[in-house]
């Protein structure tokens, strides 16, 4: 089955699209969910992390409080990183790729678009807040459900999962990057010790893998092994690790993959190089802008290889 | 007239079972249904694109639940008055770009051929496969008051709509089940079908699996969603000009994640002259440089063959009665509206006199534009229009303005009779097929006659109905 480089532009950038409003959504949520459990006067926290884990500070200037964070993240068109925004994006460039997508998926996407467009202030206040996620997440999971059960398995498909992957992928260090780095720098008070487990299981929420690291570690919930599972446990499948083993094996795949699959390489090394840093909060914010600048890289590999048009 | 109902208020037979149904509902029930319907349009994801203030935007496509209903017996005989008009009309396309036995004959002028703005010198001599230039195409039909259907224009080159046909159906089935289940209406979606069989025997001899694919200029062209639908049902590749190079061989290679992969048959939904910057316009980027010279070559089939358009011009239809009978000496089974040529003088001075009561059109644009229905027009207007018409006749034609059946339309929970037209779409190859039915447009502001999506028309099914022999339900 053919695939027009120009069509693989847009089924992998509509996948990271979806991939990063699914994840935002998550983020939130589980923020969210957090913050109501710490005392009001627990400092430094407050919604600016969550900002900076969309990673766009400079966009969002000089505003601040949970209503304008919210907003700026979820409803926010200007900001093109919001899941508005994102969700838009998907449709735009799904819209012309849907010769090759299922029927149904294709409406799943439309359903989940027609409902952010309409209902994203509904984020905006905590009462409504969390039904409005868990639909944005639930509309996905069932968008990719349409994908996993009905699409076959060529090269269409596997571009789609590349583009998810690697978002997902790129998802979980900006988690780790800005979440944990902050909670492993925070200065030790009893104040702050109490709610050290709240806060990682805060982490681990915001990409649904509680229940998974419990059953995967069976003792009490600590920082440094936190960091790992997210990084490299590769059974979980938003662990980093995970998330490039599985693109490992799409792109064997794909025609010609050598050259994207030596940059994996390096992109996989580089993680696994983090190993020394899952204790220290300010090396492993560095470690996650090296990880996420190998990500990149890895990023314009396959844009290079698969999506370039006209070469 | 009304499509549904006879002059004293009473259903008409083809609709009997439908009104009834109709009635059972009552206005609110089917504001209700008619609610739904939209929605189903909305996450099916069904559009168009309107052009306005230099913005595309993407529309819901318009559908009013109540469908227009055609007795199968009545259909039959249209259907094959459309076959015989594009048979004919393939003819004409492919005699003007060869021996032109028509012009040499005296059946047409060539003056008016030169003059077209679609006739394409750069096709002169080329042989498309069976003589077929116009393989599918829209045709315009009309009922006027006295109950007879009219043709009221060809549209050769790159006609749209066909997808909503089928999409509007899909809506229609899942509304009015019932209905369906217990009448027989006849199915549409057997078109796209019949379209990749079409496609498929235009490949180059030999290709037993012929690559397939659909040309669009992108995602801003207003028929866009049907460039995308077509691709989709028949599995072909749905392919922007940059996808596209012709290589060194002069066969026609599609750009693939795998490498350059050959093309066999092009259906292209470009204009003419964005086709191949080689060629046609320069400035094109929509199109394929060296296309022309691949399709010349026999390396690659394209559907509608570049130049088709010839006949697809207000003035040359005004020819058609009379190339149905030249080319294939029959009578015309469906008729043309009388249709006045601003060319000739005499036609002309009766154009300027009456224009009041003409419907004044240019002869060459599409979309409903530039056209001017004389008892709407304001005095300057009419005046315009004239200076239009002596600054170029050649490119005006006039016609009696018609008074186009209505059918019940739903209009702010009201059921109010609107204005319909007809378009079935015609594949013409080695063998010919007819739409079941085809697009009814509906002018839905009251009284209008405008029935052009892009200018507020609406859509509705197109139901032909086989009743059983002894009339009953």
């Amino acid at each position: 089955m053919a695939l027009l480089s120009r069509v693989a532009d847009r089924l992998y950038w509509g996948a990271r699209y979806v991939e990063r409003a699914e994840d935002t959504a998550r983020i939130v949520r589980s923020y969210s969910n957090m913050i109501v459990d710490l005392p009001i006067d627990l400092l430094p926290y407050s919604w600016e992390p969550l900002v900076a884990i969309a990673g766009s500070e400079s966009l969002f200037g000089e505003k601040h409080g949970e209503h304008a964070v919210i907003e700026f993240l979820v409803a926010d068109r200007d900001n093109p990183g919001s899941m508005a925004s994102s969700v838009a994006c998907a449709r735009e460039n799904l819209r012309t790729t849907r010769e090759v997508l299922p029927r149904e998926a294709w409406r799943a996407l439309n359903g989940l678009q027609q409902y952010v467009l309409a209902e994203a202030e509904r984020a905006v206040e905590r009462r409504t807040r969390d039904r409005f996620l868990a639909r944005v997440i639930g509309d996905s999971r069932r968008l990719d459900g349409e994908l996993e059960s009905t699409m076959t398995r060529a090269a269409p498909y596997r571009m789609w999962r590349l583009g998810q992957l690697i978002e997902r992928a790129d998802m979980t260090t900006r988690v780790l990057g800005v979440r944990a780095a902050s909670i492993l720098q925070m200065k030790s008070t009893d104040r702050v010790d109490d709610h050290d487990e709240v806060q990682w299981m805060g982490v681990l929420r915001s990409v649904s893998a509680l229940q998974m690291y419990q059953r995967a570690t069976r003792g009490p919930i600590e920082g440094a092994s936190v960091v790992r599972f997210l990084l490299f446990y590769s059974q979980f499948p938003r662990s980093v690790r995970g998330c490039l083993d599985a693109m490992r094996v799409v792109l064997t795949n794909l025609p010609q993959p050598d050259a994207v699959i030596s940059v994996l390489d390096q992109t996989t090394a580089t993680v696994m190089a983090c190993e020394a840093h899952a204790h220290d909060g300010a090396r492993l914010d560095d470690a996650m802008d090296e990880v996420q600048h190998a990500i990149s890289e890895l990023d314009q590999a396959i844009a290079q290889r698969f999506l370039a048009v006209g070469t | 007239m009304d499509e549904l109902i006879d002059r004293d208020g009473k259903p008409r037979p083809v609709a009997a079972a439908l009104m009834s149904m109709l009635d059972r509902l009552g206005p609110e029930e089917l504001t209700e249904l008619q609610r739904v319907a939209e929605i189903e349009i909305l996450t099916m994801g069904i559009t168009f694109t309107v052009y306005s203030d230099g913005a595309n935007l993407d529309r819901t496509w318009p559908f009013d639940l109540i469908p227009r209903v055609i007795s199968g017996d009545e259909w039959s005989l249209v259907e094959r008055g459309l076959i015989q008009r594009l048979v004919a009309l393939n003819h004409f396309i492919d005699d003007v770009y060869n021996e032109r036995r028509v012009i040499a004959d005296g059946v047409f002028p060539l003056e008016l051929l030169t003059g077209s703005a679609n006739y394409r010198a750069q096709c002169r001599g080329v042989h498309p496969k069976f003589g077929v230039w116009a393989h599918i195409s829209g045709t315009d039909l009309v009922r006027d008051d006295d109950g007879e259907m009219y043709v009221l224009e060809d549209n050769l080159r790159v006609p749209s709509g066909v997808s909503y046909v089928l999409e509007n159906r899909a809506v229609a089935k899942r509304v009015f089940a019932e209905v369906f289940q217990q009448q027989n209406i006849r199915p549409v979606d057997a078109y796209t079908d019949e379209l990749n069989k079409l496609l498929s025997s235009l490949a180059p001899d030999g290709v037993a699996e012929p690559q397939i694919v659909v040309l669009t200029p992108g995602v801003f062209n207003s028929a866009y969603f049907e460039h995308s639908f077509l691709a989709q049902r028949m599995g072909a590749e749905l392919v922007e000009g940059a996808d596209l190079v012709v290589g060194d061989d002069e066969c026609v290679y599609m750009r693939t994640i795998g490498g350059l992969e050959r093309v066999h048959v092009i259906y292209r939904r470009i204009d003419d002259l964005y086709l191949d910057p080689e060629a046609f316009r320069p400035d094109s980027t929509l199109g394929v440089p060296g296309l022309m010279r691949a399709w010349k070559a026999g390396n690659v089939g394209i559907a509608n063959a570049p130049g088709a358009g010839v006949a697809d011009d207000k003035v040359v239809y005004s020819w058609v009665p009379d190339l149905i009978r030249y080319y294939l000496d029959e009578e015309p089974l469906i008729p043309n509206v009388p249709t006045y040529r601003c060319m000739y003088d005499d036609e002309r001075r009766f154009v300027c006199q009456n224009i009041g009561d003409l419907v004044v059109k240019p002869a060459n644009e599409s979309g409903g534009y530039g056209i001017l229905i004389g008892n709407r027009a304001t005095a300057t207007e009419l005046a315009d229009a004239i200076d239009a018409i002596e600054a170029d006749p050649r490119n005006w034609v006039a016609q009696p303005i018609l008074s186009l059946s209505t059918v019940p339309t739903i209009i702010d929970g009201a059921i109010e009779p609107r204005h319909v037209d007809l378009r079935p779409f015609i594949l013409t190859g080695a063998r010919s097929y007819v739409t079941a039915g085809g697009l009814t447009r509906v002018a839905l502001p009251k009284g209008s006659l405008v029935v052009n999506s892009s200018q507020g028309g609406g859509s509705k099914d197109t139901w032909i109905l086989d009743l059983p022999a002894d009339g009953g339900p």
